[in-house]
């Protein structure tokens, strides 16, 4: 090492070879996984993204030219593609929120030892484990009054005038894929929520009972300063994650009624697999990331000033 | 300030007994350290006495009032806890004034107690840090600081000073014995460290497998223990015990092994032919020069501790342990003489373990 120690005082006297290698050193070593990743989360990225500015229709043969910003100009004007994006904040909204709010819940409930704790844990995690798709049916024939009971109950609690499938009632039609993803979702957050819970030391619960704290003076003091790590980070990757998935929306309500439940993911997806459109569907997949983006750098952002205040 | 009375306390986890009816009173202001080898059941004396474990059965009165059904906040005790169980993401002073804020304390009464309470302990610099940027001494002192600002009726200490390194722990000994003093409150201080019971209490409660052997002072408890277990358990080096048979005849002696017999100071109340276990504490063994009047023994390991040196002499095929403040009493391999003061021989039943006279 004492050549390097001596270098900011004279010329490098090594010749230029020696010294070219002794630099890339470290990138030559991590080049095999470099090129890896690059070449596997990269270049498809590159590639659809440049599908955007592109006209790309599977069934015209003269497609794939280049276009410029004219997808984007026809998205400004796109009225379905606004309704779409009102109904993902909707969706992802609610979904979100229910998902958080009962998952919490749950975890909360686990956390304390009872008889038979291990087989409610089993069960209550099992929705996770059910294909989306698979939940996705199930919920849209429990919805529906031919086979299904839940317009029937509500119909009985005199929560509606009549049992009818909310499915296909335009102003609640939303309601049905945000309880199914609800359902579904709940299991992520009372993992990771259970997970963080019991890492939480005991004693700091003790040491607040004997200051005098309340049940729910421990919860603000000292459950919640311990999950806002977790909370943040599971909030943000679900609300990403939900803002994108749109396969309980395709499998109950296709979009429908009237483009009711179309939220700009599965608009996408009727765009490149309905109409064929890969070039419109890649511009409007590069606005939803660009979204997305904006919205994680918020959070991140504001998760840095928060840690910053203690 | 407040009296506590345990009464006839007991605790079971299912069918697996811990406590087996624990009777003890503390004076008001009184500084208890109950001791004991580890699972004896302290721990779980002082949670119940705090409310974090349930009363099996039995009585807790704290202040004359029943505690037995009171949820922790309203029995008004602090507690240190080994771990210390700082809150990490508050500040030392919000650490310190969480129990005052919670009990809507009004803001210049809060900055007066934390302030009084952060000199007392020297914390006064260290107030805006959190607890992961304190040393293990200064978090401990933080947990002090968090018990004493609210004046509550008595302190309950777990192990407070375990975590700490040996230096650190005397030192902090010593403050907790002056925060006492100062501040007069009933404290009940839960520890296996006999130098720490011997230096603190008033009183000590030796408990072992879940049911009090003895209380009484510190010295009480080293000059006259009351079973075999208080012996063994006080004092370090360990007494010696030594078994053997009681016999009336010469004014009372003790028959060991190898026929040896051990003199008494006159005849024990007990009965001839009772085996006894005679217990001698390693400071009050004489070691002398072959010669003298004792018992002949070989002299087979020295330890030197600097403040003094232990001595391991066979004798009548047991290993009799000698605490000497003098160096070079003898070297490993001299033959000597010990012998056992009659006024400092305990007599213990072997059967029962109690003592005898
Ligand atoms: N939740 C529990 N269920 C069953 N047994 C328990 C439980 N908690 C403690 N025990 C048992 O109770 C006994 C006493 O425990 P305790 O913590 O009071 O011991 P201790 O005297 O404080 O020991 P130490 O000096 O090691 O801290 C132990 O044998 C322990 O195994
Ligand atoms: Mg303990």
């Amino acid at each position: 090492m004492t050549e390097a120690v001596s270098a900011p005082y004279g010329r490098d006297r090594r010749p230029f070879l020696r010294r070219l290698a002794n630099a890339s050193e470290p990138y030559l070593y991590s080049a095999p996984a470099l090129i890896l990743i690059v070449t596997v989360m990269l270049v498809p990225l590159v590639i659809g993204i440049s599908y955007a500015f592109r006209d790309m229709t599977l069934l015209d043969p003269f497609s794939g030219g280049f276009i410029g910003l004219d997808h984007f100009r026809a998205i400004a004007k796109d009225k379905t593609f606004w309704l779409a994006l009102k109904n993902t904040v909707y969706w992802t909204g609610y979904s979100v929120g229910l998902q958080f709010a009962f998952g919490l819940i749950l975890a909360l409930l686990l956390d304390k030892p009872f008889y038979g704790r291990g087989l409610a844990q089993a069960l209550c995690f099992l929705p996770w484990a059910v294909p989306s798709f698979l939940s996705g049916l199930n919920w849209a024939w429990m919805f529906n009054p031919v086979v299904g009971p839940i317009p029937h109950w509500l119909y009985g609690m005199g929560l509606m005038s009549a049992p009818d499938n909310i499915l296909s009632d335009p102003d609640l039609a939303m309601w049905g894929p945000i309880i199914a993803n609800v359902w579904w979702g709940i299991p992520f957050f009372a993992i990771t929520l259970l997970a963080a819970l019991q890492s939480i030391p005991r004693d700091l619960y003790e040491a607040a009972a004997i200051d005098g704290a309340t049940p729910f003076q421990r919860f603000r003091s000292i459950t919640l300063p311990f999950l806002a790590p977790t909370i943040a980070i599971t909030v943000m990757l679900r609300t990403i994650w939900i803002a994108n998935f749109a396969d309980l929306i395709v499998v109950m309500t296709n979009g429908g009624p009237a483009d009711k439940t179309q939220i700009v993911a599965s608009y996408i997806f009727t765009q490149a697999f309905r109409r064929l459109d890969f070039g419109y569907a890649s511009a409007i997949a590069l606005v939803l990331l660009m979204l997305l983006m904006i919205y994680s750098l918020l959070i991140v952002f504001l998760r840095q000033t928060l840690l910053k205040e203690r | 300030m407040a009296s506590i009375d345990i009464t006839d306390v007991r605790k079971a986890y299912g069918s697996t007994k811990i406590l087996h009816g624990v009777d003890l009173t503390i004076q008001d202001g009184e500084f208890v350290v109950l001791v004991g080898p580890s699972g004896c059941g302290k721990s779980t004396l002082l949670r119940m006495i705090a409310g974090l474990e349930d009363i099996s059965s039995g009585e807790i009165r704290i202040g004359g009032r029943v505690v037995n059904d009171l949820d922790p906040k309203d029995r008004d005790i602090a507690m240190v806890f080994q771990s210390y169980a700082l809150y990490p993401h508050m500040t030392v002073a919000d650490n310190m004034s969480y129990s005052l804020r919670l009990r809507k304390t009004a803001k210049e009464k809060i900055a007066a107690a934390i302030s009084g309470a952060a000199t007392k302990l020297s914390l006064t610099p260290l107030m805006e840090r959190r607890p992961k940027a304190l040393s293990g001494g200064q978090r401990q002192r933080v947990a002090m600081g968090r018990a004493i600002v609210r004046s509550p009726k008595a302190f309950l200490f777990d192990e407070p000073l375990s975590n700490l390194d040996a230096r650190l722990r005397e030192h902090m000994r010593g403050e907790i014995k002056k925060l006492h003093q100062d501040l007069g409150a009933t404290s009940i201080y839960v520890t296996h460290d006999q130098i720490e019971a011997m230096t603190l209490a008033d009183r000590i409660v030796a408990m072992n497998a879940g049911l009090v052997q003895q209380v009484g002072s510190p010295l009480d408890l080293y000059d006259r223990p009351a079973n075999l277990f208080v012996a063994g358990f006080m004092g370090s080096p360990a007494m010696n015990m030594f078994e053997g048979t009681y016999r009336n005849a010469n004014g009372g002696t003790v028959e060991l092994a190898q026929g040896v017999v051990v003199p008494l100071a006159g005849p024990a109340p007990t009965a001839d032919g009772t085996k006894v276990t005679l217990g001698i504490r390693p400071e009050h063994v004489l070691v002398g020069k072959t010669g003298l009047e004792g018992i002949q023994a070989l002299i087979s390991l020295v330890e030197p501790t600097g403040f003094g040196t232990i001595l391991h002499a066979s004798a009548f095929g047991e290993d009799v342990k000698a605490f000497s403040l003098e160096r070079g009493v003898a070297v490993r391999g001299d033959t000597v003489s010990v012998s056992f003061p009659v006024d400092r021989i305990h007599l213990f039943d072997t059967a029962t373990g109690s003592r005898i006279g």
